[in-house]
């Protein structure tokens, strides 16, 4: 965490990290700092303060804390030993995420998470957040994946090296590659596999449902740096935006897509302003979405009436 | 004020936690002494920021009117500590690790997993799984959770229209929440997108529990609107339509119908039966194939699609279109 930090803030994660000091009792200053994700300046300075803090007649002896030589240690404690409770949110999101870690390739669904996840729906349930007379009623995650999934997590786990027919949309091609998986990751409800691209030498996203098959090449190629996370692609500013006129038939494209704006016309249409990340993407949408959509902005877009001549022409020869 | 916040934060918290009996803010202020301003309005104004602060990060603050006596309608607070401390699990540390990689692994665009991680005495670090997802937080889910759960019917304001509901079920798909159920006004099932209620968690309004019954093996992943791309899967009652795929994407079309959708093999491609009574999603699936798939049959599917496109083509300039 970086920049100024409100008080709730602070007080938030001196409420988490208090119990855990308890615990162990002495501990670096730096290994606490970087399990909290903060600074050691910041951690001692809330340390400090918190000391401080206190009742009469317990001023100063309540929170027995203190920080020497860049080593905090815990005397005897009396307040905070035991952390807050989870808030509903927090309940709800650890679940869902072990949920959805269920539903990820290679989850082991009678291990150690689903004995973790039963022992905290529980606990939820006995502190009035309800989890449900069983585990999945009422909530399901749909992580639905192509069959080569499985494939590409285990290579990216063995640093495998893979030849892969990969079919590319903007060149309209099949072509076969060597890539070295890295990182597999669903997004959107779509899967994708980070990895080193034999061809261009560089670190690449493709698509899974886009590779028609693989197969292991019997190399392995050991990841030369760390491997980061890929960012979310939708959150991204500087993926050009367009603009569309919805008839009311077309407005589901507001509830499956990422949208940033959506105005209200008098007439029942609307128009949505959405990231178009290529124009080939844009010209598929408006095909399928025919009479039933025009395009506002960008002004003189062409490429989806191309695509459309292009189509009748198949039709007028088939 | 020369007292920092977090420090007067902290005060009031362990105040109220070892507190005897409930307190009023007179009280309170006195016990803090020199922490809260002295003038009444500024004092009470003081305080509800901090009682606010503190509920917002979870804090349990129960209040108490006085019934009788010299202080009757005086307003005491207290916090229950058996509800404020978290029961110990007892997550075996296995347990714990498979908690954490699944937080690290399910990345939801907020700290909210980490912070529960935190409590549980976890911390994410060293994991690195070869697998993630995705996953938004949104903070209707654990009240729509709960209806749902106890089977409460919700109301709330969708496209600027009210709604009452009874949500049988939550569904995540292609990255958003999504819940499902009875729409009163309308006498039917719909589905609702989470991100899209207006006015978000203050909008909704939970009825009282036990108000309708769930259908029994309701799944919400079946429930779900006519998906383009199960198209090939429903039964098959009425029109089906044959269509011919480019090799290009024949092995994909062949992976997500089945094999015995494919009722003829190609040099150039191949030749698959779909249902098309559902003219809408049939359209929207076969269009997403582009110029890679021809509807060949019947007659009147394959002069739809072709219209379809015809708009989208704009005024013809050149040739005979059959």
């Amino acid at each position: 965490m970086s920049g100024p930090r409100n008080a709730e803030d602070r007080l938030r994660r001196l409420l988490v990290m208090l119990p855990w000091l308890m615990e162990v009792g002495e501990v670096p200053l730096a290994d606490v700092a970087r399990r909290y994700g903060l600074t050691e300046a910041q951690v001692q300075q809330d340390l400090e303060l918190v000391a401080m803090c206190g009742l009469p007649p317990f001023v100063d002896e309540m929170i027995d804390v203190f920080v020497d030589d860049g080593v905090v240690f815990v005397g005897v404690p009396r307040l905070f030993t035991r952390p807050l409770r989870l808030t509903a949110l927090e309940g709800f999101s650890l679940l869902a995420a072990g949920r959805a870690a269920m539903e990820l390739p290679g989850a082991d669904r009678v291990g150690a998470l689903g004995r973790g996840l039963d022992k905290l729906a529980g606990a939820l349930g006995e502190a009035g957040i309800d989890t449900g007379a069983d585990d999945t009623a009422g909530v399901v995650i749909d992580l639905a994946r192509p069959e080569v999934t499985d494939a590409l997590v285990d290579a990216a786990a063995s640093s495998s090296e893979l030849r892969i027919s990969y079919y590319t949309p903007a060149r309209d091609e099949l072509a076969e590659r060597t890539i070295v998986p890295r990182h597999v990751f669903v997004e959107s409800g779509n899967w994708y596999v980070l990895a080193d691209d034999g061809r261009s030498g560089e670190r690449r996203t493709f698509r899974v449902d886009r590779i028609e098959s693989s197969s292991p090449t019997g190399s392995v190629v050991p990841a030369v740096d760390e491997v980061s996370t890929p960012p979310s692609f939708f959150v991204d500013a500087e993926v050009p935006r367009a603009v569309l006129r919805l008839r009311p038939e077309a407005r589901w494209v507001v509830e499956q897509y990422p949208v940033d704006e959506v105005i209200e016309r008098s007439d029942g249409s609307v128009d949505v302003r959405l990231p178009v990340s290529n124009e080939r993407w844009l010209a598929k949408l408006l095909l399928r979405l025919g009479p039933t959509a025009e395009v506002v902005e960008p002004a003189g877009f062409d490429a989806a009436a191309e695509l459309a001549r292009r189509l009748l022409d198949r039709y007028a020869r088939t | 004020m020369a007292v920092d916040r977090v420090e007067r934060l902290t005060n009031l918290l362990a105040l109220l936690l070892e507190t005897a009996e409930p307190l009023s803010l007179v009280q309170i202020a006195g016990e803090l002494e020199g922490q809260y301003p002295d003038a009444d309005q500024a004092r009470r104004a003081s305080f509800e920021r901090d009682k606010a602060a503190l509920r917002d990060i979870g804090v349990p603050i129960e209040t108490e009117v006085v019934a009788g006596g010299p202080y009757a309608g005086q307003t005491r607070y207290w916090i229950d500590r058996r509800a404020y401390e978290l029961d110990d699990l007892a997550l075996e540390p296995d347990e714990m690790r498979a908690l954490q990689v699944a937080v690290a692994a399910v990345h939801t665009g907020s700290g909210v997993g980490q912070d529960a991680i935190w409590k549980l005495g976890g911390a994410l670090g060293e994991e690195r799984p070869a697998v993630s997802a995705s996953m938004p937080d949104r903070p209707e889910l654990p009240l729509i959770r709960s209806a749902v759960a106890t089977r409460s019917t919700i109301e709330f304001r969708y496209r600027g229209e009210p709604r009452r509901v009874d949500p049988w079920g939550l569904l995540l798909r292609g990255g958003f929440w999504y819940v499902i159920g009875h729409d009163h006004d309308r006498g039917e099932q719909r589905t609702f997108r989470v991100d899209r209620f207006d006015g978000g968690v203050a909008g909704i309004d939970i009825g009282e529990p036990g108000a309708y019954d769930r259908p029994v093996s309701f799944d919400p992943r079946s429930a779900f609107p006519a998906d383009p791309k199960q198209i090939g899967h429903s039964a098959a009652d009425g029109v089906e339509a044959t269509i011919r795929i480019d090799a290009v994407r024949a092995a994909a079309v062949e992976r997500e119908l089945g094999a015995d959708r494919v009722v003829a093999r190609e040099p150039g491609g191949i030749v698959v039966r779909v249902p098309a009574s559902n003219l809408p999603a049939f359209r929207s699936w076969v269009l997403g194939l582009l110029d890679h798939a021809v509807v060949l049959d019947p007659p009147e599917v394959r002069a739809h699609v072709i219209d379809w496109i015809s708009s989208v083509a704009g005024p013809t300039t050149e040739g005979e279109r059959s």
